[in-house]
């Protein structure tokens, strides 16, 4: 099965650093993004913590979100679910195949975005680094999961373009909560009782059992 | 494997308000070709889709062998084949990529190149199909089907697109499998059938006729 999701993971990355459909957008949008939070907010870095903990993580998510919509496009447009559905394969590993790519995608993405959101709001008191990357991965592990879940779900809508947001950001609220205390506490401030990288890894435990139990559903008739 | 035995009874399915298939009835023994004969909007695809067990009936039953088309485990599946309208190929990968990622899918092997040469694109398979005109990517359709030496193979409309030489090569596959190998196709062609020397059952506005 991991084998099977490898190779589609695979396939979509090679497709998308042909066709750079995906990425080239969401670098385009987070980047843009970050900077015009950042004027309207008259480039006062004293604008507070919260707020440029709050900027990324909402950044964050909505760029996902538009990667999410071309989530199943390639599988789509030349009728290859059919083909995937009918290979010997666990059609979970079609879901987990999928979610690993836009994982991939999701990293990238904040390889190039994180520098950019440090170097506009943080001229030298910055938060600790590796918390904020510890907590992003775990984000965008449940951000894929979820996001891969939703698309599946609204493949069939002839409106799913509508349907996808609508699915997905409500289910994200979770991981925008535990995404801005975790990077709020790594600027060594008190975030209370939650442990957010504690919760942001049992969000993914939940979506991973869920995705796994459902995905035959999701993806066949 | 032993070839599979496709039953169809009773078997519906609605999509919303329009009834695409309406009690259908059919058998195919294993081994045997049938041609499914219509006008457009008869049902043959939809009902190709659930002997593929993409579909779920809305009621009766679709089965191959003795397991629910819809429900086939990966054993069944792995011996399953269908091109429908869509070549079901990624639009960006090349023709070999195309027909490798199908082989390491089914977990076989095979050689790529020899495939393509069998239905003429053999100095194409490094292009990237995405350029490929109807009729091409239709032949590497067929490649894919027939790649990983399925035991039902279901065609739908195989020869839309195809040019003389095209539907020569289809024919010749579809001779080949005679007796091989359990095929189910759909077509508007009248005269395949009887081409080929095999049955043909008629669809009309989603009853078997």
């Amino acid at each position: 099965m991991i084998g099977a999701a490898l190779t589609i993971a695979r396939v979509k990355l090679v497709l998308e650093i042909r066709r750079r459909e995906v990425i080239f957008a969401m670098l385009l949008f987070i980047a843009a993004t970050i900077v015009i939070v950042h004027f309207a907010l008259s480039g006062d870095t004293g604008a507070g913590t919260r707020a440029a903990a709050g900027m990324l993580w909402a950044a964050v998510v909505f760029t996902a979100v538009l990667g999410l919509l071309r989530t199943f496009s390639a599988e789509h447009e030349g009728g290859v679910l059919d083909a995937l559905l009918l290979a010997p394969i666990d059609r979970a590993a079609i879901w987990l195949g999928t979610a690993l790519a836009q994982f991939g995608f999701l990293v990238v993405i904040e390889v190039v975005a994180v520098p950019v959101w440090w170097a506009l709001f943080f001229q030298q008191d910055g938060p600790s680094i590796g918390t904020v990357v510890v907590a992003l991965l775990l984000a965008d592990i449940g951000i894929a999961l979820v996001g891969t879940l939703s698309a599946a779900l609204a493949l069939g809508a002839r409106t799913r373009d509508v349907l996808l947001p609508v699915l997905v950001l409500p289910l994200l609220i979770p991981v925008v909560l535990g995404g801005v205390t975790a990077t709020y506490g790594a600027f060594g401030e008190e975030v209370g009782g939650l442990q957010p990288l504690g919760f942001l890894a049992l969000y993914d435990l939940v979506f991973i059992a869920l995705a796994w139990g459902t995905s035959d559903h999701l993806l066949g008739d | 494997m032993q070839p599979p035995v496709i039953t169809l009874t009773e078997c519906s399915k609605r999509f919303g308000e329009r009834l695409a298939l309406r009690k259908a009835t059919l058998r195919v023994a294993g081994g045997e070709t049938v041609v499914v004969l219509g006008p457009n909007g008869a049902g043959k695809s939809t009902l190709l889709r659930l002997v593929a067990g993409l579909l779920r009936p809305t009621a009766g039953s679709a089965r191959i062998g003795d397991v629910e088309a819809i429900s086939a485990p990966k054993d069944v599946r792995a011996g399953i084949a269908y091109a429908g309208h869509q070549p079901q190929l990624y639009r960006g990968l090349t023709a070999s990529e195309n027909l490798a990622l199908h082989l390491r899918l089914h977990q076989t092997t095979a050689d790529t190149q020899a495939l393509l040469e069998q239905v003429g694109l053999g100095d194409r398979a490094d292009e990237r199909i995405d350029g490929f005109s109807r009729g091409m990517l239709q032949r590497l359709a067929l490649a894919r089907a027939t790649a990983h030496q399925p035991v039902l193979l279901l065609l739908d409309e195989p020869a839309s697109g195809l040019d003389a030489d095209g539907r020569a090569l289809l024919d010749d596959t579809l001779r080949a499998g005679i007796g091989q190998r359990t095929q189910l196709v759909a077509s508007h062609d009248h005269e395949l059938a009887a081409r080929l020397g095999v049955r043909e059952v008629r669809l009309d506005n989603g009853g078997i006729a």
